[in-house]
């Protein structure tokens, strides 16, 4: 009797609590996984191979990971919330960090079927195109600058509301534009 | 063991019905619609074990009219109780969806309102966990009159206690004001959503099609309307985020915010300051970076991040102490204040102020938006909240000046005279009424229209213009700047100057309640 009030008790709250956080998991934008056991430690299994990566920092290379005994150059760009974003040898990636229950819903949510919509991208304010940094049929993802607009004696960077693919662009370098002018058209998907 | 039998048999019986009812069926719904359930969003937001729940077993109310049912359940559709959060008291309601969908009758009201009034007692935080389909039909009236003292409550504890309301499900109806009028609204994206009149009324009354998502979803709230400061991708992370911000804040109006120290030492004088502001005036620059480099590591937490984002508010840590940051951003909208960015910043002032929160302001700023738009729509009095907010903020107060700060805009960005307590520029500062494009058009038209070489002559005004009063130095010299300071040394500046102001008092005249330009 005394032990089942005991459970009673224990059942109401802290039941999932009791589970400690076993493991992380990485994601980048391709939905490729990665999975950090915790605590940390320095092996990781790649492609089915353990191999030791240490992540150091000294003054002369800033911080950088030693692999095999060799020096690869890392640095966090931007970080905000779960989502970081790292360049590694030059290369950029984007990764978003989930526990076991956040990538669950993340999975369950990117299966329900979303129907999004295409994004026209339409000038915030009069001003002049200073700069292109996109072309068309290229992809892009949301908040990646795709042209320069200068406006009240100011460069402003415009940037993509959504992730997906540009359509078309009907601005040149140089050119004027007037608040709500059409400039670039985004497609979700191919 | 007997005795003890007979006289546990009802308890244990209880126990036995309240489990059914969270079983796992019931949870299976809410995670089936990416959701989790009231305990397990609970266990997230608490301390490990810690959390005690207070009227588990209230039934809800009976009804007599023939309409509609009541399910049988107990706790009404709604958890409410107390834990620690990083060691700290703080109250709690969380709304049960799968318990008449989480609709608001007399009992389940009852509930929220004693929690609220406990929470306001005991000088806690209240932090309210919505998931709810609004007002229970069946009880009528009487729930909501429920959620008037809701809402009065909310109110006699505005500026008392930190509120937070966190959307993770529908709120909509009247069900949307409680949030309205807490601190901070949290929000998941793709689950939640916040409407006074739903899709289907919508549809009805403009014929308009539209989707819950599209009407009132976190990305609408977080960048549109405002109404949201923060949005979240999962509630496991909401829920997190929830837990982050309470640590900037006191328990309550009465108390200093807990002051977290950084581990590692940070140098003094940090040179990287000094290029992120470009030598050229129209050049954007990320004003994150400079809050970044001045704060303790990794202790920005930023507030309405995608609202108004041509202003920037959040908490950071100065050598362990909460500080509210200000600042314009000039990557958007040249760093402009309209109509939105003011709004935003004047409740941020507020919050703080509210709270003895100190205030640095990070000023580069060439002015309100000009435009039809902006004027028809009530720059002037929208302008003035901020304008309001700074002023009457009596906590301590400081600016730096990084690059423009022309006209109006200066005066509002808690300029030395409506009550900067220190006041510093970097040597890049601009202080004038207005660019100097915009002066030597005004004050050499004649001349421009008559020379033969406008261009040239434009050219070297401005420079002239520069020289003489579009610098820090003259305000520096006149008193209306307290020292132009190094970027390299500004974390090290403002360390000392909070500490000098750390024992502010100022003396108010006794009013019932200013009136904020609203």
């Amino acid at each position: 009797m005394i032990t089942e009030l005991k459970e009673k008790r224990q059942m109401r709250f802290g039941r999932n609590s009791k589970k400690e956080l076993k493991k992380l998991i990485a994601v980048n934008t391709k939905r490729k996984k990665f999975e950090f056991t915790l605590p940390f430690s320095e092996h990781l299994n790649l492609n089915g191979k353990e191999s030791e990566v240490l992540i150091k920092e000294d003054e002369k290379h800033g911080t950088y990971l030693l692999w095999k005994n060799k020096k690869y150059p890392v640095e966090v760009i931007y970080k905000n919330q779960n989502r970081y974003e790292i360049l590694l040898n030059g290369i950029s990636y984007i990764y978003t960090v989930e526990t076991p229950t956040s990538y669950k819903r993340m999975r369950f949510l990117a299966s329900k079927s979303e129907s999004k919509k295409n994004e026209n991208l339409e000038a915030p304010m009069p001003g002049k195109i200073v700069e292109i940094l996109t072309e068309e049929g290229r992809d892009v993802r949301a908040g990646e600058p795709l042209l320069i607009l200068e406006a009240m004696k100011m460069q402003n960077e415009i940037q993509a509301p959504i992730s997906g693919h540009i359509k078309k662009i009907y601005i040149k370098q140089g050119q004027s534009v007037l608040k709500d002018d059409l400039m670039v058209e985004i497609h979700v998907g191919k | 063991m007997d005795t003890n039998g007979k006289l546990f048999k009802k308890f244990l019986e209880r126990e036995n019905k309240i489990s059914d009812q969270f079983s796992s069926e019931n949870a299976k719904k809410q995670h089936a619609k990416g959701k989790l359930t009231a305990r397990e969003r609970i266990d997230l937001l608490f301390d490990k074990d810690t959390f005690e729940e207070i009227d588990a077993f209230v039934t809800p109310a009976t009804i007599t009219s023939k309409f509609g049912k009541i399910t049988e359940s107990y706790g009404d559709g709604v958890i409410v109780g107390h834990g620690k959060i990083s060691g700290r008291l703080v109250f709690n309601y969380a709304q049960d969806f799968t318990v008449m969908g989480g609709s608001l009758g007399t009992v389940h009201a009852q509930k929220i309102a004693k929690i609220q009034k406990m929470a306001l007692k005991m000088g806690a935080p209240i932090i309210g966990l919505i998931d709810s389909g609004g007002a229970r039909i069946q009880e009528g009236i009487a729930s909501l009159a429920g959620y008037a003292t809701i809402f009065k409550n909310n109110i006699n504890s505005s500026g008392v206690i930190p509120q937070i309301s966190v959307i993770m499900g529908p709120a909509a109806g009247g069900a949307v004001y409680s949030p309205a009028l807490t601190d901070f609204i949290f929000m998941t994206n793709k689950t939640s959503y916040m409407f006074v009149t739903g899709p289907s009324v919508v549809k009805e009354v403009l014929n308009e099609d539209v989707t819950d998502d599209e009407l009132g979803g976190a990305m609408v709230h977080c960048k549109k309307s405002g109404v949201a400061q923060m949005m979240f991708e999962d509630e496991e992370q909401t829920l997190q985020g929830v837990r982050k911000l309470l640590t900037y804040m006191p328990s309550n109006n009465m108390e200093n915010p807990p002051v977290i120290l950084n581990p590692d030492e940070i140098p003094e004088f940090n040179e990287k300051v000094r290029d992120i502001v470009p030598d050229d005036p129209n050049k954007p620059y990320d004003v994150k970076e400079v809050i970044n480099q001045i704060v303790d590591p990794n202790t920005f937490y930023e507030t309405s991040e995608n609202f108004a984002q041509n202003i920037v508010v959040g908490f950071a840590r100065l050598n362990g102490n909460t500080i509210g940051i200000v600042a314009n951003q000039p990557k958007v909208l040249a760093g402009t204040i309209d109509i939105n960015s003011s709004i935003k910043g004047a409740r941020f002032i507020r919050f703080c102020d509210a709270f003895n929160i100190p205030l640095l302001t990070l000023e580069d700023v060439p002015g309100f938006l000009p435009g039809v738009d902006q004027e028809h729509m009530g720059i002037i009095r929208n302008g003035a909240k901020m304008l309001y907010a700074y002023t009457e903020a009596n906590v301590p107060k400081i600016t730096v000046i990084l690059r423009k700060s022309y006209g109006g805009a200066y005066i509002v960005m808690n300029s030395k005279n409506i009550g900067g307590d220190f006041n510093f520029a970097w040597p890049t500062a601009e202080i004038a009424v207005m660019g100097p494009d915009g002066a030597v058009a005004i004050i050499y038209k004649r001349d421009l229209a008559a020379s033969d070489d406008p261009v040239t002559l434009k050219k070297e005004l401005v420079k002239t213009y520069r020289d003489e009063i579009a610098n820090p130095y003259i305000a520096d010299e006149k008193g209306y700047i307290d020292e132009v300071i190094d970027p390299a040394i500004t974390r090290k500046k403002l360390i000392v100057a909070f500490e000098a102001l750390q024992n502010k008092h100022v003396a108010t005249p006794a009013k019932k309640h200013g009136n904020i330009p609203l």
